[in-house]
């Protein structure tokens, strides 16, 4: 992320004509969210790195002293800066965005946030060429920014230009996923879907064990690829993932209970060493 | 590539992925020269060398591929032993490049971006090359070719179909022989 | 001569005695014959007269050659393409173009050893009809202004000595002699050197961010991608004049106080990298870069970075991706390189071009350098001349002069007779750039006339077109090539100019209407502003300067359904003309459609089935009677 040392003390911006506090590091967009401007986004999301790829959320941006130039810049990735003068919505910021929603709109015509989007900016439909046998997918790059971010980067944008897309190694079952979700999750359009039946889980092609709860043996949340993964990378306790939720909430239960018990006793520690419940 | 011009994989021998590893340190930021010097030896990015080289500089395989497929100078099929690049740059295109084009696809039977199922040739349809003055051009391997026209052409293609040692006997079909063959040896001269 | 076995040189001093030697040695007045082998006159068989030539030398007996004192040197490119095999007597200057193996004996009896002129290898002046002797009387040369190209065709690439004998490394040791940092920074700034890749950003000015950039270690790089079809003054730079690269990125190293150089290659130029690295190992090895440097405190050393064949690795922060080893994807600038370029860190960027300047302007001193061009354009510019011209090649001129000085001086006019032969545009700038029309011939060739006129330098690609160029279809040619070349990361570049390029077919297939200009005249001003890098950014320019000086050819296309140049397939039929026809049959082996009926025989006439003709158009270009008709 882009920072500029501004010192530490929070300034002031104008946005739309309205005075709004930024603070020093932080992007144009963050600041107008913060003040209740909405600015339309899609790529991007607050797990990751600002990428600047879909070109909706550009703003107009000048300052005093620029002698009247103006330029359109990105918000998410435009450091805030001390009285710069921000329009969100003037007639070059909703032409760039008509246009990119358009071309959207050509790109995924049956993406209903698409067509929402467009709407509200006046585009009820595309006026250019629909691609043939048309996706869902806006190469927003949330789903390989994330992976790479949380998990394991096992998808990665293939080939480029015209041709770009989102995919896996050689467009089969991608080696490296773990099931997590996460690229499921931040999919702004449904592109990305999954499956689960029972204790399995079905993505990219490949499908996957759910944990199983040490107790009851109910599938829990998570794969046990993800589990490992989390165990390793992230350093969690394996306990984490031992249990599900009402079996941990159970085994929380009796602990609160015990310690009560005690506390009547006048313990200050638990007689037997064992522990008990999660190590949250 | 279409699915029937798919050519055959040769089976890959790993020692050489280890050998250009040797080259350079562990680190990521060698990917793109190994997997160039892997092109360049195997012709084409065999998917166990890139999965070998992923865990070698410590690059995840998605990443690997998305660079593959990223880059023109890459291939995950296959190439010809003999490379023709058709320069579609702007001073070739102006001075018939489309046409160059349209000949080598038509003589060989294959579109731009295949390779012949016998692997002698790939056609590629590239951007400038840098050889300008010499429009059209095209470049078989590192040779590069000038000043071309349909008839230089298929003299290219009938060197390179006699092998490596240059030009000689075996000629494509062709349409016709006698006059055709004297206006193209009026030409030669 | 064994150069690589020389001893590094321990001190300034001993450089400057070695260079200085070496200018009485007999090596320096040899006499030279020169032999072009850069890519284009490889082309058209350098590599086979060379060897011919060798062997003819070696065979002269050891005292005559002796007495000649004789050396053959492999040059890099002259720059006269089109003309090659070149071979140049030197001292005497003598100009051979169009030699063959055949032509060796003859050249070396009479030419070299008999001192005669072979009349029949020379140029010949298309104005005149006289043949020319001289390198320096040939109009191509003649009209140049040679600095950043001062040394190709002139040296061996791939000797350093050679190089030491024009001058080579000099400002090099003079700045280390005692310059400062500093005063190298002034220098350039001075020089008002501006960035030769295309947007002639201020070299010193971006010199002077990056040093007062926060952060070290700080980076610099050369940029060889020279992506822009049609351009390769960069390529004949980087093959002829290695030793000029690498000594203008060390003195750029010395002001910028940096050790890490990187010269980013394109893929395709293979000689380029085989020249660079051979020159960056002869320098590291007699201490012209390296540790210690000449002895002094300064340590610098260069790496090469190949490009893999993608041409928006030319913008410079999709450049930076590339050399850390990533899918070449351009950032936002709102942060600049000379902040956080390579591994995040301060770097400057120039091209080639930009850095073989610098060793001429610390040399000679910013007050000459700035004495030549225009205001605000300083120096020389080299393009690339190409297309339907009669001289092609790289022509090196002042800031400032037209573009039909350009054209018809250097570049010897049009190439075919003719009304459809006549001059129609130029193109400039590659992909970013735009045509501008013969209404702007007269105007002066500088970073912010050609801004002005709607196209731009970019890195001087110049291509000139007739009548049988289709506008529409060199601006849908542009579109295709970017479509395939953008790298897809954000949505007006990928999705926009796909569809610019949809817009464009339909017109060129007869399909277009009214509304399809108004739309992508709409969109481009959408994309120009809305993409993230200069590849959208500019992308349109080609559209708009057509649109702008041919919008007739659109309209053509669009109201009458003609394209008048005779391109677009779906537009043109072709014909033969009976009365024209000899029945020589070389349309019929040409065709690939089996369209074309008749039997070859004196006589006989052949006709073209409209309906089964894909309208390749080799019918046509192998007649040699000109009886293939477009309409």
């Amino acid at each position: 992320m882009s920072e500029v040392n501004l010192g530490d003390a929070p300034f002031t911006m104008t946005i739309d004509g309205k005075r709004v506090e930024a603070r020093p590091g932080e992007m144009v967009l963050a600041a107008a969210k913060r003040a209740g401007i909405a600015i339309p986004t899609l790529c991007e999301h607050k797990a990751v790195e600002s990428f600047g790829s879909c070109r909706l959320c550009m703003v107009e941006v000048t300052k005093a002293a620029w002698k009247g130039w103006k330029g359109l810049m990105t918000a998410c990735l435009y450091p805030a800066a001390p009285d710069l003068i921000i329009e969100t919505q003037s007639e070059r910021v909703l032409h760039v965005r008509r246009n990119v929603l358009d071309l959207l709109l050509a790109r995924c015509p049956d993406s209903t946030l698409i067509q929402r989007l467009a709407a509200e900016h006046g585009v009820q439909q595309t006026s250019f060429s629909v691609r043939e046998q048309p996706d869902l997918c806006i190469l927003c790059g949330l789903c390989v920014r994330i992976c790479e971010s949380a998990a394991t980067s096992a998808i990665s944008t293939v080939k480029r230009g015209h041709h770009r897309e989102i995919g896996t190694p050689w467009g089969g079952p991608p080696p490296a996923c773990i099931g997590c979700l996460a690229c499921a999750h931040v999919c702004p359009t449904g592109h990305i879907t999954f499956e689960e039946h029972g204790a399995t889980r079905a993505i990219w092609g490949r499908s996957f064990e759910l944990q199983r709860c040490a107790e009851c043996g109910a599938p829990l949340p998570i794969t046990v690829e993800q589990a490992s993964f989390l165990v390793e990378r992230q350093a969690l306790d394996a306990s984490y993932f031992s249990r599900c939720e009402s079996c941990q909430r159970r085994a929380t239960a009796q602990t609160f209970g015990r310690l009560a018990r005690w506390q009547k006793l006048g313990l200050t520690q638990e007689p037997d060493a064992r522990q008990e419940g999660g190590k949250r | 590539m279409s699915a029937q011009s798919q050519p055959q994989f040769p089976p890959v021998d790993l020692a050489a992925t280890e050998a250009i590893l040797a080259r350079y340190a562990a680190e990521p930021k060698h990917l793109i020269s190994v997997l160039q010097d892997l092109q360049l030896h195997y012709r084409y990015l065999p998917r166990e060398a890139l999965e070998r080289v992923g865990a070698a500089l410590g690059v995840p395989l998605a990443k690997v591929y998305g660079v593959a497929t990223f880059y023109k100078a890459f291939s995950l099929t296959p190439r010809g032993e003999k490379i023709l690049r058709v320069c579609t740059g702007t001073a070739c295109h102006i001075r018939g490049a489309p046409l160059i084009l349209s000949e080598l696809q038509s003589r060989l039977k294959i579109a731009a971006g295949e390779t012949t199922p016998d692997l002698r040739f790939s056609l590629e349809a590239v951007n400038c090359v840098g050889a300008c003055a010499l429009a059209p051009v095209v470049m078989e391997n590192d040779t590069a070719h000038g000043n071309l026209s349909v008839t230089k052409v298929r003299r290219l293609v009938r060197s390179g179909a006699a092998g490596s040692r240059g030009r000689g006997s075996a000629e494509l079909p062709r349409p016709d022989d006698s006059p055709a063959k004297k206006a193209e040896e009026s030409e030669e001269s | 001569m064994a150069e690589t076995a020389q001893a590094r040189f321990a001190s300034v001093e001993a450089f400057l005695r070695h260079a200085a030697l070496l200018k009485t040695s007999p090596e320096a007045t040899q006499r030279r014959v020169l032999v072009c082998l850069g890519t284009g006159c490889m082309a058209s068989g350098a590599r086979e007269v060379a060897a011919a030539l060798e062997r003819a030398l070696a065979a002269l007996p050891a005292e005559r050659r002796v007495a000649l004192n004789l050396c053959m040197k492999k040059t890099g490119c002259h720059g006269f393409c089109e003309k090659g095999p070149l071979v140049v007597l030197w001292p005497e200057a003598t100009f051979y173009k169009g030699v063959k193996p055949k032509d060796v004996p003859e050249l070396v009896e009479r030419g070299i050893v008999g001192g005669e002129v072979i009349e029949r290898l020379l140029y010949v002046d298309p104005k005149t009809g006289k043949p020319v002797e001289k390198y320096g009387a040939i109009d191509f040369y003649a009209r140049q202004t040679r600095i950043a190209m001062r040394n190709i065709g002139l040296m061996d690439p791939a000797n350093l000595d050679d190089y030491l004998l024009r001058d080579g490394y000099q400002a090099l040791a003079k700045v280390l002699a005692g310059w400062s940092p500093e005063q190298v920074l002034k220098e350039i700034e001075q020089a008002k050197l501006r960035g030769r890749g295309g947007g002639g950003f201020d070299a010193g000015r971006k010199w002077r961010s990056c040093k007062s950039a926060k952060g070290t270690p700080r980076y610099l790089i050369c940029n060889g991608d020279e992506g822009d079809p049609g351009a390769f003054m960069d390529r004949s730079l980087m093959e002829g004049d290695p030793h000029g690269v690498i000594e203008g990125m060390a003195i750029a190293a010395f002001a910028l106080e940096t050790r890490e150089g990187t010269i980013y290659v394109r893929q395709e130029y293979p000689l380029a990298v085989e020249h660079l690295e051979r020159a960056i190992a002869d320098a590291r090895a007699r201490g012209l870069l390296g540790e210690r440097i000449l002895g002094t405190d300064f340590s610098f050393d260069i790496q090469i970075a190949r490009g893999g064949g993608a041409f928006v690795c030319g913008e410079s922060s999709a450049l930076m991706r590339s050399v850390e080893g990533k899918v070449g994807e351009p950032r936002a600038k709102y942060v600049h390189a000379t902040d956080k370029g390579l591994w995040d860190k301060p770097t400057v960027l120039n091209n080639v071009e930009t850095f073989v300047n610098v060793p001429r302007i610390v040399e000679k001193g910013a007050a000459w350098y700035a004495s030549i061009g225009t205001a605000r354009s300083k120096g020389t510019k080299a393009f690339a001349l190409t297309g339907k011209v009669k001289n092609t090649g790289l022509v090196e001129v002042e800031m400032g002069t037209s573009l039909r000085e350009i054209i018809f001086g250097a570049g010897g006019g049009m190439l075919v007779d003719g009304p459809k032969g006549a001059f129609k545009a130029v193109q400039t700038g590659g992909p970013s750039g735009g045509c501008l029309p013969e209404s702007l011939l007269d105007l002066p060739v500088d970073f912010d006339s050609l801004t002005d006129a709607g196209s731009m330098m970019g890195s001087g690609g110049m291509i000139v077109m007739d009548h049988s160029t289709c506008m529409v279809d060199v601006a849908r040619y542009f579109l295709s090539f970017l479509t395939d070349e953008s790298c897809g990361k954000c949505v007006p570049c990928r999705e926009g100019l796909y569809q610019m390029y949809r817009i464009l077919s339909r017109i060129a297939e007869g399909q277009g209407t009214e509304a399809d200009l108004a739309k992508i005249e709409d969109l481009s001003q959408a994309v120009a502003v809305g993409s993230l890098c200069a590849l959208g950014k500019s992308g349109p320019t080609p559209v708009l300067s057509t649109l702008r000086y041919f919008r007739h050819e659109y309209e053509a296309h669009i109201k009458e359904k003609r394209c008048p140049a005779g391109v677009c397939k779906a537009l043109i039929t072709y014909s033969i003309d009976t009365s024209a026809c000899d029945g020589c049959g070389a349309c019929l082996a040409a065709c690939a459609s089996d369209a074309i009926t008749g039997t070859p025989k004196k006589g006989e006439t052949f006709q073209i089935n409209t309906l089964q003709c894909d309208k390749c158009g080799a019918c046509a270009a192998v007649c040699k009677r000109g009886a293939v008709a477009i309409s």
